[in-house]
Protein backbone atom coordinates (compact mmCIF):
# COMPACT_ATOMS: atom_id res chain seq x y z
CA UNK A 1 0.00 0.00 0.00
CA UNK A 2 1.52 3.17 -1.12
CA UNK A 3 1.80 5.44 1.53
CA UNK A 4 2.98 9.73 2.27
CA UNK A 5 5.49 10.59 5.23
CA UNK A 6 5.52 14.21 5.91
CA UNK A 7 8.59 14.81 8.13
CA UNK A 8 11.13 18.03 8.18
CA UNK A 9 14.27 16.14 9.76
CA UNK A 10 15.53 12.60 8.89
CA UNK A 11 18.36 11.26 11.34
CA UNK A 12 19.76 7.56 11.78
CA UNK A 13 17.77 5.96 14.54
CA UNK A 14 20.63 7.18 16.88
CA UNK A 15 19.66 10.71 16.45
CA UNK A 16 23.42 11.80 14.53
CA UNK A 17 23.71 12.16 10.96
CA UNK A 18 20.27 14.80 10.82
CA UNK A 19 19.67 16.02 7.67
CA UNK A 20 16.66 18.72 6.46
CA UNK A 21 14.52 16.76 4.17
CA UNK A 22 15.18 20.64 2.03
CA UNK A 23 18.48 19.26 1.60
CA UNK A 24 17.38 15.52 0.08
CA UNK A 25 15.14 17.12 -2.13
CA UNK A 26 17.51 20.17 -3.33
CA UNK A 27 20.52 17.93 -3.31
CA UNK A 28 19.41 14.76 -5.11
CA UNK A 29 20.20 15.01 -9.16
CA UNK A 30 16.55 15.85 -11.11
CA UNK A 31 18.07 13.86 -13.93
CA UNK A 32 21.53 12.49 -15.64
CA UNK A 33 22.10 10.11 -18.34
CA UNK A 34 25.01 8.32 -19.89
CA UNK A 35 25.13 8.05 -24.01
CA UNK A 36 26.46 7.20 -27.00
CA UNK A 37 26.80 10.25 -29.45
CA UNK A 38 27.83 8.81 -32.13
CA UNK A 39 25.84 7.03 -35.34
CA UNK A 40 22.53 6.76 -34.24
CA UNK A 41 22.42 8.02 -31.22
CA UNK A 42 21.47 6.09 -27.85
CA UNK A 43 20.90 5.87 -24.38
CA UNK A 44 23.44 3.61 -22.30
CA UNK A 45 21.47 4.31 -18.91
CA UNK A 46 19.20 7.42 -17.74
CA UNK A 47 16.97 9.14 -14.88
CA UNK A 48 14.52 11.77 -15.97
CA UNK A 49 15.26 11.45 -19.60
CA UNK A 50 12.77 11.21 -21.67
CA UNK A 51 14.49 11.30 -25.23
CA UNK A 52 17.41 12.40 -27.08
CA UNK A 53 17.69 14.71 -30.16
CA UNK A 54 20.95 15.03 -32.57
CA UNK A 55 21.32 18.39 -33.62
CA UNK A 56 24.54 18.05 -35.01
CA UNK A 57 27.93 16.80 -35.00
CA UNK A 58 28.36 16.99 -31.50
CA UNK A 59 25.45 19.18 -30.65
CA UNK A 60 22.73 17.15 -28.48
CA UNK A 61 19.58 17.67 -26.72
CA UNK A 62 18.05 15.98 -24.06
CA UNK A 63 14.59 16.39 -23.25
CA UNK A 64 12.95 15.86 -19.45
CA UNK A 65 10.29 13.48 -18.69
CA UNK A 66 9.53 15.74 -15.39
CA UNK A 67 9.77 19.41 -16.28
CA UNK A 68 12.36 21.31 -13.76
CA UNK A 69 10.13 24.78 -12.48
CA UNK A 70 12.54 26.92 -14.19
CA UNK A 71 14.80 27.45 -16.68
CA UNK A 72 18.09 28.47 -14.21
CA UNK A 73 18.76 25.14 -12.94
CA UNK A 74 22.58 23.49 -12.92
CA UNK A 75 23.57 21.26 -15.77
CA UNK A 76 27.13 20.17 -17.23
CA UNK A 77 28.94 17.05 -18.44
CA UNK A 78 31.99 15.48 -19.93
CA UNK A 79 32.82 13.51 -22.97
CA UNK A 80 35.11 10.45 -22.75
CA UNK A 81 37.83 10.40 -24.88
CA UNK A 82 36.97 8.17 -28.00
CA UNK A 83 40.12 6.73 -29.16
CA UNK A 84 43.05 5.65 -26.86
CA UNK A 85 45.78 8.58 -25.96
CA UNK A 86 42.72 10.64 -27.40
CA UNK A 87 42.09 12.73 -24.07
CA UNK A 88 40.47 16.36 -23.74
CA UNK A 89 37.39 16.07 -24.99
CA UNK A 90 34.94 18.19 -23.26
CA UNK A 91 30.92 18.40 -23.46
CA UNK A 92 29.54 22.52 -22.42
CA UNK A 93 26.24 23.89 -22.12
CA UNK A 94 25.08 25.41 -25.37
CA UNK A 95 23.88 29.03 -25.79
CA UNK A 96 23.93 31.56 -28.32
CA UNK A 97 26.60 34.21 -26.21
CA UNK A 98 23.93 35.83 -24.53
CA UNK A 99 21.05 32.93 -23.08
CA UNK A 100 21.73 29.50 -22.63
CA UNK A 101 19.62 26.88 -24.76
CA UNK A 102 17.91 25.34 -21.39
CA UNK A 103 13.93 25.36 -21.09
CA UNK A 104 12.44 23.81 -18.30
CA UNK A 105 12.01 20.55 -20.18
CA UNK A 106 15.40 20.50 -22.23
CA UNK A 107 18.45 21.19 -22.35
CA UNK A 108 21.43 20.93 -24.99
CA UNK A 109 24.87 20.57 -24.90
CA UNK A 110 27.64 20.38 -27.30
CA UNK A 111 30.57 18.05 -27.51
CA UNK A 112 34.40 19.27 -29.08
CA UNK A 113 38.16 19.09 -28.65
CA UNK A 114 39.11 21.41 -25.73
CA UNK A 115 41.67 23.02 -27.97
CA UNK A 116 39.88 23.84 -31.00
CA UNK A 117 35.87 25.10 -31.69
CA UNK A 118 35.33 21.80 -33.78
CA UNK A 119 32.09 19.68 -32.65
CA UNK A 120 32.80 16.01 -32.58
CA UNK A 121 30.61 13.13 -31.76
CA UNK A 122 31.76 11.20 -28.98
CA UNK A 123 30.85 7.57 -28.28
CA UNK A 124 30.50 8.02 -23.99
CA UNK A 125 28.96 11.38 -22.91
CA UNK A 126 28.01 11.77 -19.43
CA UNK A 127 25.85 14.65 -18.37
CA UNK A 128 23.71 15.81 -14.92
CA UNK A 129 21.18 18.35 -13.83
CA UNK A 130 20.45 19.92 -10.36
CA UNK A 131 17.87 22.18 -9.56
CA UNK A 132 14.21 22.89 -8.83
CA UNK A 133 11.83 19.83 -10.00
CA UNK A 134 8.33 21.60 -10.87
CA UNK B 1 4.81 21.78 13.52
CA UNK B 2 8.46 20.88 12.92
CA UNK B 3 9.30 16.78 12.62
CA UNK B 4 12.17 14.37 12.88
CA UNK B 5 12.24 10.74 11.93
CA UNK B 6 14.91 8.71 12.94
CA UNK B 7 15.36 5.94 11.18
CA UNK B 8 18.49 3.82 9.86
CA UNK B 9 16.99 2.99 6.25
CA UNK B 10 14.64 4.12 4.22
CA UNK B 11 12.65 1.65 1.90
CA UNK B 12 10.22 1.94 -0.65
CA UNK B 13 6.47 0.14 0.24
CA UNK B 14 5.66 -0.76 -3.39
CA UNK B 15 9.12 -1.08 -4.51
CA UNK B 16 11.60 -1.10 -1.87
CA UNK B 17 14.60 0.62 -4.07
CA UNK B 18 12.29 2.93 -5.36
CA UNK B 19 10.98 6.69 -2.78
CA UNK B 20 9.61 9.54 -4.37
CA UNK B 21 10.66 12.69 -2.79
CA UNK B 22 8.37 15.86 -3.99
CA UNK B 23 9.71 17.71 -5.84
CA UNK B 24 10.71 21.95 -4.81
CA UNK B 25 8.29 23.41 -7.01
CA UNK B 26 5.88 20.92 -5.12
CA UNK B 27 3.62 19.30 -8.03
CA UNK B 28 6.32 16.38 -9.04
CA UNK B 29 7.63 13.46 -7.56
CA UNK B 30 11.28 12.65 -8.26
CA UNK B 31 12.81 9.34 -7.37
CA UNK B 32 15.37 9.38 -4.33
CA UNK B 33 17.05 6.31 -5.23
CA UNK B 34 17.92 7.50 -8.55
CA UNK B 35 18.92 11.12 -7.86
CA UNK B 36 21.47 10.32 -4.77
CA UNK B 37 25.01 10.79 -5.57
CA UNK B 38 26.28 6.69 -5.22
CA UNK B 39 30.19 7.72 -4.59
CA UNK B 40 32.06 11.33 -4.76
CA UNK B 41 35.95 12.01 -4.45
CA UNK B 42 37.86 14.87 -4.01
CA UNK B 43 41.33 13.92 -4.38
CA UNK B 44 45.08 15.21 -5.50
CA UNK B 45 47.27 13.37 -7.46
CA UNK B 46 49.68 16.00 -7.91
CA UNK B 47 53.38 15.05 -5.88
CA UNK B 48 51.42 13.25 -3.94
CA UNK B 49 48.19 10.94 -3.87
CA UNK B 50 45.84 12.67 -1.31
CA UNK B 51 42.29 11.70 -1.17
CA UNK B 52 40.91 14.87 1.04
CA UNK B 53 37.30 13.51 1.32
CA UNK B 54 34.96 10.67 0.21
CA UNK B 55 32.07 9.19 -0.09
CA UNK B 56 31.45 4.97 -1.00
CA UNK B 57 35.25 4.96 -1.48
CA UNK B 58 37.63 2.28 -1.07
CA UNK B 59 40.44 3.00 -2.76
CA UNK B 60 42.46 5.07 -5.46
CA UNK B 61 44.98 3.74 -7.29
CA UNK B 62 47.88 5.54 -9.25
CA UNK B 63 48.21 4.48 -12.56
CA UNK B 64 50.98 6.80 -14.05
CA UNK B 65 50.59 10.09 -14.82
CA UNK B 66 47.23 11.94 -15.34
CA UNK B 67 45.50 8.52 -14.71
CA UNK B 68 43.89 7.16 -11.21
CA UNK B 69 41.00 4.13 -10.51
CA UNK B 70 38.70 4.99 -8.44
CA UNK B 71 37.20 1.85 -6.56
CA UNK B 72 33.84 2.45 -4.80
CA UNK B 73 32.67 0.13 -1.50
CA UNK B 74 29.04 -0.69 -2.39
CA UNK B 75 29.16 -1.81 -5.81
CA UNK B 76 26.81 -0.43 -8.67
CA UNK B 77 24.18 -2.87 -10.23
CA UNK B 78 25.80 -2.51 -13.73
CA UNK B 79 28.26 0.03 -15.16
CA UNK B 80 26.18 2.35 -17.31
CA UNK B 81 26.67 4.59 -14.84
CA UNK B 82 26.79 8.13 -14.81
CA UNK B 83 30.39 9.72 -14.37
CA UNK B 84 31.11 13.48 -13.83
CA UNK B 85 33.66 15.73 -12.31
CA UNK B 86 36.47 18.16 -12.65
CA UNK B 87 40.02 18.97 -11.93
CA UNK B 88 42.11 21.77 -11.79
CA UNK B 89 46.17 21.94 -11.97
CA UNK B 90 46.98 25.80 -9.76
CA UNK B 91 49.84 25.97 -10.81
CA UNK B 92 49.79 26.48 -14.59
CA UNK B 93 47.36 28.95 -16.73
CA UNK B 94 46.39 25.91 -18.67
CA UNK B 95 42.96 23.64 -18.45
CA UNK B 96 42.95 20.65 -16.61
CA UNK B 97 40.34 18.14 -17.37
CA UNK B 98 38.86 14.96 -16.07
CA UNK B 99 37.32 12.34 -17.91
CA UNK B 100 36.07 9.28 -17.44
CA UNK B 101 38.69 6.93 -19.45
CA UNK B 102 35.89 4.37 -21.00
CA UNK B 103 38.52 2.85 -23.69
CA UNK B 104 39.36 0.71 -20.19
CA UNK B 105 35.97 -0.33 -19.74
CA UNK B 106 34.34 0.27 -16.17
CA UNK B 107 33.21 -2.57 -14.12
CA UNK B 108 30.48 -2.23 -11.20
CA UNK B 109 33.49 -1.42 -8.72
CA UNK B 110 36.10 0.79 -10.35
CA UNK B 111 35.93 3.31 -13.20
CA UNK B 112 39.54 5.00 -14.38
CA UNK B 113 39.91 8.32 -14.93
CA UNK B 114 42.24 9.91 -17.31
CA UNK B 115 43.73 13.90 -16.19
CA UNK B 116 44.76 16.57 -18.97
CA UNK B 117 45.38 19.44 -20.15
CA UNK B 118 43.41 21.16 -22.72
CA UNK B 119 46.34 20.16 -25.39
CA UNK B 120 45.94 16.56 -24.59
CA UNK B 121 49.07 15.73 -22.69
CA UNK B 122 48.27 14.04 -19.87
CA UNK B 123 48.87 16.01 -16.02
CA UNK B 124 48.61 15.02 -12.35
CA UNK B 125 45.91 16.87 -11.27
CA UNK B 126 46.29 19.25 -7.97
CA UNK B 127 42.26 19.35 -7.55
CA UNK B 128 40.05 16.89 -8.72
CA UNK B 129 36.86 15.69 -8.13
CA UNK B 130 34.51 12.86 -9.21
CA UNK B 131 31.18 12.00 -8.79
CA UNK B 132 28.58 9.10 -9.68
CA UNK B 133 25.26 8.45 -10.58
CA UNK B 134 23.37 5.27 -11.37
CA UNK B 135 21.92 2.50 -9.74
CA UNK B 136 23.56 0.88 -6.56
CA UNK B 137 23.47 -3.31 -6.81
Amino acid sequence: MASELRVNTLKDAAGNNSIATSFVANGSAKAWINFNGTGTVAIVDSFNIASITDNATGDYTNTLTSAMVNDDYLYGGAASPSVSGDYARIYTPRGDGTTSDASTTAYRGECHQSWTANAEDNPAVFSLVHGDLA
Amino acid sequence: MASILKVDTLTGVTTAGSISVTGEGNSTTTNLQQGLGKAWINFQQKSSNVVRDSFNHSSFTDNGTGTMTFTITSVMANINYCHSGMAGEGGNSQECLSQAYTQTAPTTAAAQYVNAYANTSLEDPSLACRVLHGDLA
